[in-house]
């Protein structure tokens, strides 16, 4: 990574960098904060001009050790190529998908025999907030069944 | 194993009584993939096919699966694949590929793609509204899997996809709804916008653009990555009833309203499904959306609307040419379709009032 990246909109460096997916097509615009805050960042014509102002990318920047699969090939397709591409391109995609989802990070099942790690965490946090909303409540009931719930997760998550 | 062992079996997920009014399926979608392999659209064909007898022996090997079907999309006639797909079995991508096959149970309900955009794709479907039957049936299948198969997971992202939009849980929770009352009063719009609005994603039952079909709409979760797989389900589960209830609004309103007219509006619809000489697919569609609404009403036996969902699946156009034996053009399905319906409707007494 040498130059830093020009606005797509006038000539100054860009500190704003954002990506649309639209039906698998991946498309980026890059913003100096002036242009950004002139609003033009949620505009859907800001995409269209940087369309057509955006030479074809160069060189792929990142490429999967495993399978060969570059950021090139993503902006093509919009999927992956293999399970390990994620960790290549994991953290590039990380804007992306906060545009689709509300975190990144899991907190549901995991396969039979891993320890769902993500899921007890959540419930952790889950079984914290009741509790104080039960103690603030005077709900003493509640809270003694927060507590036990808060022990039995904290055990399972201290490590082996 | 054939397209035709399916279609002669009685297990119909449209047909199985327990179809409710207004949700006529609920949906559980789960990706999976293989650790160590990369994804069918990426994989090379030799690639793809160690991952599908990969995929295909593990499942067979289940006992969800005993006397079930193996589906090899090569191997199917284009017709016999657009059977499953108007079966709900496998999607519009699997069966125009070559590489995609598809495991599906005897009795119909779990069905599991292999080799689609990710490597498994499964699948269990449910008539009526079913959440926790459906999820739990889910949740066993995708537990024997990971027993029987490396998945692709880590810790941070979950399940790891082809497509940023499925990574985390992998999960699609889905509903079929049949909205006629709320699409007649015009509320569509606004009922699309609101569950837009709150992760929910609204589409015509038969792919996009294709909304007018049956009045007929697929409500499904968009998020699947920083929910836990509970609360996605619980917020499915809050807007189907939510919609459920408005729709039964809408149904009470226009009947209110319209009294005589709404009813002859049905009646008139059964007549020309009962008598027309030509139907095309579109028309017979909303005509037994029409009639369907009859059956919810009371306006014909509540009894029959097991039979007009069948017809639903019937009048589609490859199960018309399958069940007449050959590939028809548009005028022989139509031709064809009429006169299924005409059968069909045999039967039926006359359209009356509204049960009160």
């Amino acid at each position: 990574m040498s130059q830093p990246l020009q606005c797509s909109l006038c000539a100054e460096v860009a500190t704003v960098h954002l990506s649309q997916v639209v039906g698998g097509k991946v498309t980026k615009v890059h913003l100096c904060e002036a242009c950004a805050g002139k609003g033009g960042a949620v505009d859907p014509a800001v995409f269209q001009l940087a369309d057509a102002l955006q030479a074809p990318p160069a060189a792929a920047e990142l490429t999967c050790p495993r399978c060969g699969f570059t950021d090139v090939d993503f902006r093509k397709r919009g999927r992956l190529g293999c399970p390990a591409c994620w960790e290549t391109f994991g953290g590039a995609l990380s804007p992306l998908l906060l545009k689709v989802q509300p975190e990144v990070a899991h907190v549901g099942r995991a396969p039979a025999g891993t320890a769902p790690l993500g899921q007890l965490r959540h419930r952790l946090a889950a079984a914290r907030a009741t509790l104080a909303t039960a103690i603030v409540a005077e709900d003493y009931e509640q809270a003694a069944k927060s507590r036990d719930e808060i022990a039995a997760l904290e055990a399972a998550l201290k490590p082996a | 194993m054939s397209v035709q062992e399916i279609l002669a079996d009685d297990h119909d997920p449209a047909r199985a009584s327990g179809a409710q009014a207004v949700v006529l399926s609920t949906r559980i979608r789960l990706a999976r993939n293989l650790a160590g392999h990369p994804f069918p659209g990426w994989a090379k064909a030799p690639q793809r096919q160690e991952i599908a007898d990969r995929c295909i022996a593990a499942l067979v090997d289940l006992p969800r699966f005993r006397r079930g079907h193996v589906l090899r999309m090569a191997q199917e006639a284009d017709l016999d694949r657009a059977v499953l797909v108007e079966r709900h079995l496998v999607s519009k991508e699997l069966a125009s590929g070559q590489a995609g096959a598809a495991v599906i149970s005897r009795d119909q309900t779990c069905s599991v793609m292999v080799n689609e955009e990710d490597h498994l794709r499964v699948q269990v479907l449910r008539p009526g509204w079913h959440l926790r039957g459906t999820w739990n049936l889910a949740e066993q299948l995708d537990d024997a899997l990971a027993a029987a198969l490396p998945l692709a997971f880590s810790e941070r992202l979950g399940y790891l996809t082809a497509c940023p939009t499925n990574v985390g849980t992998g999960l699609r929770a889905s509903a079929m709804v049949h909205l006629p009352g709320l699409c007649l009063a015009g509320q569509m719009d606004k009922v699309t916008r609101a569950l837009n609005q709150d992760g929910l994603a609204v589409r015509g039952w038969l792919g996009e653009g294709t909304e007018a079909a049956g009045n007929i709409y697929q409500v499904s979760n968009q998020q699947t990555l920083g929910l836990a797989e509970e609360d996605i389900l619980k917020h499915l589960g809050f807007w189907i009833k939510h919609l459920v209830e408005q729709e039964w609004n809408a149904r009470r309103k226009l009947a209110l309203d319209e009294g005589e007219k709404f009813v002859d509006r049905l009646a008139r619809s059964f007549g020309v499904l009962r008598h027309a000489r030509l139907l095309s697919s579109s028309e017979a569609m909303n005509m037994l959306s029409q009639l369907r609404l009859a059956c919810d009403l009371g306006c014909l036996p509540e009894a029959l609307r097991d039979q007009v969902d069948r017809l639903l699946i019937e009048g589609q156009p490859a199960h018309v040419q399958v069940r007449h034996g050959s590939p028809l053009d548009s005028d022989g399905r139509d031709l064809r379709r009429a006169a299924v319906m005409r059968e069909a409707l045999r039967a039926f007494p006359e359209v009356g009032p509204p049960a009160a």
